[in-house]
């Protein structure tokens, strides 16, 4: 699973050992409207990337986009050393190098939380059952639940199908997160749970780039923060800069409508 | 953005992978040969079929339709047809009556049942459920047969059991009531009935409009129908004087009569051709951003290949099979199909009809009357009969939707959230009112699709007529194989006849369910 | 066409059964009213409501009437059904094989007892104040009956029936009530019996108190049972004999015995199947039991029903090493192809044992070379098997076990296909096995076996992203659901020989089968569709994102949340199926129908007899799709769809 590794390694060449994502000039349409435009950017390995923007600024079409959810019509882009293209063995890869993690969850409503996290590792990954349950279960205790391992999500909290969700993206120890809006559709008193989770996961060492209205966990953890808004990257920068001396005239525009 | 970005993918391209691991070429790669599988499986079967065929010395093709039938048929537009197309076509009429006459009483039948479902009334709620888990737990093949043997068992024609003597008679022969019929001058009248339409359309929008200006009561309704009525009441005496509109379809049919297959032919490619390139258009219009065209992808070109091969074999079969074009222009025209005895065209048959010369009234009655041929007595051909058979399968169909139906209103009548009745009932609307205008158009909406499923399957279990004989399309193709040897060509007519039942229901149901939309929003 | 009809689930979200997981509560009936009170609340509510009561209660009172008149008329000959009970049921099979008969229905009984024991537990039964007031409806319409039954007729010794000028004599009205003394006797007893447990219970307590509906059952058809003991039920006919009815012998005394080992047997597999669950038998035990439901068709059929008669040489030499062939080679093959690491050169080498499979079918047709069906066959297995195998490969353990399951199909594959291939030595008069209720039973239980797989592929193809997949699975289903079943039936009866390659025949049954199960299988595959465009974007996008292949999303995310939610529908189809098997008359098999409706109206006993052989067809028809209907209204309301 490293970029060592000959079989996989497709274009490892293409970019620089650290360099994680590499994004050059991806461009997107939805039928006439153009979601993503001339996105071009560089996310470094270890690096908390926070993408903020209006809705409909294009931030979860270029999230998703990076797992191949969603497929880009022109630019390029590289995931640790490995370009998405039609390939199917490229595509596998990546799938199970990046981790998701959705605004609705989205865990499988019959399987158990225990099943929910280790389907993966045991049918993609391919690893013993007996192997990944432990794995599933240290999880489960490191996002703080593991009396619930053998319910059903219909049973469980938003905040804590959240973290669910957390943990079953982390069973295929991907070498980078991606967060769509973890916390929009969970109630006010839940969202701090959600949020603990992912900041340890930070403090951890994982590539993540997550996208957010929470300027808190923004200004706290992110390395980097990036503005989007009409499917164009406005402006980048650390947190201090971005929310106290911002270029841009839309970005002020921007903080003053949410601050 | 630094700039070392732009340098490290700048200087190389990206490399298209090898085809067995290029997701878009695998995916079509699998569907062509997924589709050359299915047509070599058809293929191979052809051949054995054409083989099996030929070693039994059985030609194919549809030439036995214009040859003599040695059969009489029951009951039909023709009883005595001379040629199996003529039979068939018998047939596919009394499938249709059928068809039609049962959806209608079904219908009626089932919103009743459905409705007494919920009544609070124990016994009418009681019997309703009787009869709605009676009918929809036997299977339909046995009630038709079951109701059969019962009217076998009524008395014989002559014999008592004729309630009113020459208006309604039942019997073993089945029951026979006045029949009520189209005569000479019905289509001038017609005519009449539609000018009466369309003037009545216009006076009832102009009091619609006084009763919104001036809030008086205006009856716009009633108005048309008065209007309606007026029209239909001169036109009885005054038809003939529309006898001219024939002449406007003859003309139409010597013109149709005129052109040659290969109009016929050049037509048909021609609307292949715009077909398939109104379909790239809208496709690559679709594609187009403000940007300019985005690239297409190999999927987008596999789909334009596609719409344009079936175009061309659209026109391949247009032009290679010549006959299929000339039949067309004699069913349109005015020289009509011999086998089927349609002895004009459509345009010639409504040239003929909307003629000059027709003077009689345009609906007359005739009541039912028994005569005896041989040492049996019957019912003659004046009355409306339905005889034995028919009336089994009518019976049988009818009672057997209606339990469906009747399921099918009642839940759609539950789906109704409760809060509309409140809301009706806190503005004070009174029960009818209440049901009329709040309650039965949202149920519609919930009924109308698996209503028109059930008016499907009633139209396809007509075809149950086989087991007791009653010549329906089904039962008269089963007679027509037998003595041909053409199973293939009739249940090639049978598929696409029934496919153009469903069609037909199909767009109707559809044509209501998207008014209903409409209306919703 | 058909757009505006489909099922399709309209409530996406209303649906989420694994909430639903825990046992519904005990709830309680209504407080009882008084029968005064729930006449004026139900009958007479309004002067309009007084009216309809009267006006349909005498309607309904006539329709009982006349149906009762009809159905007990002196003129009904109900000695055509009871003697001809084994022929309704069984045909002509011999009756020195009747054992296998037994054996078959023991079987399906025992499974089924497990089934119910594992599962039981659910559901709260009957209250007691449901079964008061049922037996005292049951037995005011036995009274209500025999009150409405016109008197029986006259006849003189030879048991002619007396006529005078006017029509048949009949008895007085009171001696004919007299002379139904044990009829009344019967209703006394049950609305007796009602109404003890009504009043002596008490309204708290009867409203509260429930029977478990299983042992009810089980009591129900012990009673059964016990009356064959008692009472002489139905006749032994002669097929071609001087008499139809054997003097001295009939239906219950040959039957009595083997029904009461029946229901012992019921009685032992429910017990055992509850000890299993107390005893926390869990995923295994009730894999075993689906996997026996699934092959007890199979083996039933072809193996108890018709005791075919191996060639011991020829499987020694010819179907033994082939089986182990196929075996052994096929799971060397799977072991290579399910290595984690084997990446696209597993995909070239499935694609080419899918070429190899498909090769031999071109040859076939060519005549290039011969090849046992059955090798074809195996090999087209084999090349499904390799091409799905990459999406079950895993670690050791994981390889291993999917070996062993290759291994147990090719078995069961090669023992069924040279069981089939076997001529059977039970001889029977006519070309089929087994008729009447048999053969009813055995196409519609093959019907849903083969079109359950097929539906839910036409489903699958039918919302595909591939649009030729698309196309086919659509116009399959359309075109299907568009024709009549009996123009499909006629079409595999009479013209499907003319499709078969040389020395290929098909007998009739297994040409009807493969029409009801096209048939069945789109409709079938619409119900599928519903459940499948019920699943959310999100399912499809979480299996992405975790890395599953299309196969593994399919098999693990997809199908089994839509499967679910389409149950009712499926069960409604399997009721349609099972009534459609009456369309097996017309095309001239002997089931049910054509049993009652032209054999035994041709015997010389009883010659035109059909009412009476139609009324008993109705009634055991009514009684199956009854059941299952009301069992699958259970089934919807427990797993909560369509409630709102």
């Amino acid at each position: 699973m490293s970029v060592s590794d000959a079989t996989t390694a497709v274009t490892a060449e293409l970019a620089a050992r650290d360099d994680m994502i590499v994004c050059e000039g991806v461009n997107k349409w939805f039928g006439d409207f153009q979601a993503l435009d001339g996105i071009s950017a560089v996310i470094k390995e270890r690096e908390v990337v926070v993408v903020l923007g209006p809705s409909g600024s294009g931030k979860s079409t270029w999230i998703r986009c990076i797992n191949r959810l969603e497929v880009h019509q022109e630019g390029r882009i590289v995931v640790d050393g490995v370009e998405l293209t039609n390939d199917l063995r490229n595509i596998e890869k990546i799938r199970s190098e990046v981790g998701m993690v959705f605004q609705q969850f989205n865990l499988f409503p019959h399987l158990t939380v225990l099943d929910n996290i280790t389907l993966a590792p045991i049918w993609v990954r391919k690893k013993p059952k007996r192997e990944t349950e432990e794995l599933a279960r240290s999880l489960l205790e490191r996002v703080g639940i593991p009396e619930q391992a053998e319910k059903y999500p219909g049973q469980l909290s938003g905040g804590q199908q959240q973290r669910v969700a957390i943990a079953r993206a982390l069973a295929m120890e991907p070498r980078i997160m991606l967060f769509d809006e973890p916390t929009s559709a969970l109630d006010p008193e839940m969202i701090k749970e959600v949020l603990d989770v992912m900041k340890e996961l930070a403090t951890s060492g994982m590539t993540m780039m997550v996208v957010t209205h929470e300027m808190g966990f923004a200004r706290e953890v992110a390395d980097r923060v990036i503005f989007m808004e009409d499917g164009q990257i406005v402006e980048t920068g650390t947190p201090e800069h971005f929310f106290t001396s911002p270029e841009e005239e839309r970005t002020r525009l921007f903080l003053s409508q949410i601050l | 953005m630094s700039n070392t970005d732009q340098a490290t993918l700048a200087a190389t391209q990206a490399r298209r992978p090898p085809f067995y691991r290029d997701a878009t070429v695998l995916k079509w790669l699998a569907q062509v040969v997924a589709l050359l599988l299915v047509l070599f499986t058809l293929f191979f079967l052809a051949t054995q079929a054409q083989g099996n065929l030929e070693e039994k010395k059985i030609a194919t093709g549809f030439d036995f339709l214009g040859t003599a039938l040695g059969s009489d048929l029951g009951s039909g537009i023709d009883t005595d047809p001379h040629t199996s197309g003529r039979a068939l076509l018998s047939g596919a009429v009394n499938t249709i009556r059928l068809a039609i006459g049962g959806i209608i009483a079904a219908t009626i039948l089932g919103v009743l049942v459905g409705v007494g479902r919920l009544s609070s009334n124990w016994v009418v709620k009681r019997m309703c459920s009787v009869f709605v888990e009676t009918m929809r737990n036997i299977p339909l093949l046995v009630q038709i047969i079951l109701i059969f043997v019962v009217i076998a068992s009524l008395p014989r024609v002559e014999a008592v059991g004729e309630p009113i003597h020459g208006w309604l008679h039942l019997s073993n022969k089945g029951v026979s009531i006045p029949r009520v019929h189209i005569s000479d001058g019905f289509y001038q009248w017609l005519v009449f009935l539609l000018i009466g339409a369309l003037v009545g359309r216009w006076v009832m929008r102009r009091r619609l409009r006084l009763h919104d200006d001036t809030g008086r009561e205006t009856y716009p309704v009633l108005s048309f129908a008065a209007v309606l009525g007026a029209f239909a009441a001169v036109g009885w005496f005054a038809h003939p004087i529309f006898g001219w509109v024939g002449a406007i379809f003859g003309l139409v049919a010597d013109i149709i009569d005129s052109l040659s297959q290969t109009v016929v032919q050049a037509v048909i490619s021609a609307l292949a051709v715009a077909a398939a390139v109104w379909w790239i258009r809208r496709f690559l219009a679709r594609r187009r951003t403000p940007a300019g065209l985005t690239k297409l992808t190999d999927d987008d070109r596999f789909r334009i290949i596609f719409a344009a091969a079936g175009s061309a074999v659209v026109i391949v079969v247009a032009v290679t099979v010549p006959s299929l074009s000339s039949v067309l222009l004699d069913l349109a025209g005015g020289r009509g199909i011999d086998w089927l005895r349609f002895d004009n065209g459509f345009f010639g048959w409504l040239s003929e009809k909307f003629g000059n010369g027709r003077t009689g009234a345009p609906i007359d009655v005739k009541r039912p009357d028994i005569e005896q041929l041989g040492n049996f007595p019957n019912y003659g051909p004046s009355g409306l009969n339905l005889t034995q058979g028919l009336a089994a399968v009518y019976f049988g169909v009818v009672l057997y939707t209606a339990g469906f139906i009747a399921e099918i209103v009642r839940g759609g009548i539950l789906a109704v959230p409760k809060g509309q009745t409140e809301a009706a009932q806190a503005v004070g609307l009174r029960r009818v009112t209440m049901l009329r205008r709040v309650i039965l158009p949202q149920a519609f909406r919930v009924i109308l699709p698996p209503l028109g499923n059930q008016y499907l399957n009633l139209t396809k279990n007509t075809s149950l007529a086989i087991a007791i004989g009653y010549t329906d399309i089904v039962q008269v193709g089963q007679t027509v194989y037998n003595q041909t040897g053409k199973t293939l060509e009739v249940v090639a007519i049978w598929m696409l006849f029934y496919l153009a039942c469903s069609l037909t229901i199909s767009v109707v149901v559809n044509f209501f369910n998207v008014r209903m939309k409409i209306v919703e929003r | 066409m058909g757009l505006p009809m489909d099922p399709v689930a309209a409530n996406v979200d209303a649906v989420e059964p694994w909430a639903g997981e825990a046992e519904p509560a005990q709830k309680p009936e209504e407080p009882s009213l008084s029968a005064r009170q729930w006449v004026r609340q139900n009958l007479f509510s309004t002067p309009f409501n007084s009216v309809l009561t009267v006006v349909f209660g005498l309607f309904s009172l006539l329709v009982a009437r006349g149906l009762l008149n009809f159905t007990f008329s002196e003129e009904r000959e109900w000695d055509a059904v009871r003697t001809n009970l084994r022929l309704l049921f069984t045909h002509a099979y011999p009756e020195e094989q009747y054992i296998r008969i037994w054996v078959c229905v023991g079987t399906i009984v025992v499974l089924a007892g497990l089934s119910v024991g594992l599962l039981a537990g659910r559901g709260r039964g009957v209250s007691m104040k449901k079964l008061s007031l049922n037996l005292i409806g049951v037995g005011s319409a036995v009274a209500l009956g025999v009150v409405l039954r016109e008197p029986s007729v006259l006849k003189d010794a030879d048991g002619e029936v007396l006529r005078d000028d006017d029509g048949v004599l009949r008895e007085s009205f009171a001696a004919a009530m007299a002379d139904r003394w044990a009829w009344w006797l019967a209703a006394a007893v049950l609305v007796g019996a009602g109404a003890a447990l009504w009043h002596l219970l008490g309204d708290e307590r009867r409203r509260k108190t429930f029977v478990p509906s299983v042992e009810m059952f089980v009591a129900l058809v012990g009673l059964l049972v016990a009356s064959a003991w008692v009472y002489p039920w139905g006749h032994y006919a002669f097929a071609d004999g001087e008499f139809i009815a054997e003097p001295g012998r009939t239906v219950a005394m040959t039957t009595k015995l083997p029904w009461t080992v029946m229901w012992v047997l019921l009685i032992a597999a429910i017990a055992t199947g509850r000890q299993l669950r107390r005893a926390g038998a869990g995923g295994g035990v009730r894999v075993a039991l689906n996997l026996a439901w699934l092959l007890s068709p199979f083996v039933l059929y072809w193996v108890v029903l018709r005791d075919p008669a191996l060639d011991w040489g020829r499987v020694a030499t010819v179907d033994i090493p082939l089986a182990v062939l196929f075996a052994v080679g096929g799971a060397a093959v799977l072991w290579l192809l399910t290595d984690p690491r084997i990446g696209e050169l597993g995909r070239i080498i499935a694609t080419g044992l899918v070429g190899v499979a498909a090769f031999n079918w071109v040859a076939a047709f060519f005549g290039w070379y011969s090849m046992l069906q059955k090798v074809r066959l195996s090999f087209l297995l084999l090349a499904l098997a390799a091409l799905l195998a990459h999406n079950f490969a895993g670690e050791r353990a994981q390889r291993l076990r999917l070996l062993g399951g290759w291994a147990a199909v090719t078995a069961v594959f090669h023992y069924m296909a040279t069981i089939m291939n076997t001529p059977s030595t039970v001889e029977t008069p006519t070309e089929a096995l087994i008729g009447g209720f048999a053969v009813t039973v055995i196409v519609a239980v093959f019907t849903l076996l083969f079109s359950f797989p097929l539906g839910v592929l036409l489903a699958l193809a039918r919302t595909s992203k591939l649009p030729i997949f698309r196309v086919l699975a659509t116009s399959f289903i359309e075109v299907i659901r568009g024709v009549p079943l009996i123009t499909i039936l006629i079409f595999c009866a009479v013209i499907l020989k003319l499709f078969l390659p040389d020395g290929m025949s098909i007998s009739l049954i297994a040409a009807a089968t493969l029409g009801y199960t096209f048939f069945s299988a789109a409709y079938l595959a619409e119900n599928v569709r519903g459940g499948l465009q019920s699943i959310r974007r999100g399912q499809f996008e979480a299996s992405d994102a975790v890395g599953l292949t299309g196969v593994q999303r399919t098999v693990f995310i997809v199908l089994p949340q839509a499967l679910r939610v389409s149950i009712p529908p499926l069960v409604g189809q399997m009721i349609a199926t099972f009534k459609e098997t009456s369309l097996l008359a017309i095309i001239g098999i002997f089931d049910l129908l054509r049993m009652a409706n032209s054999v035994i109206p041709a015997q010389t006993q009883f010659l035109g007899v059909k009412r009476e052989g139609l009324l008993f067809v109705c009634l055991v028809y009514w009684i199956f799709a009854y059941s299952m209907s009301k069992h699958s209204q259970r089934l919807e309301k427990k797993l909560g769809v369509g409630e709102r």
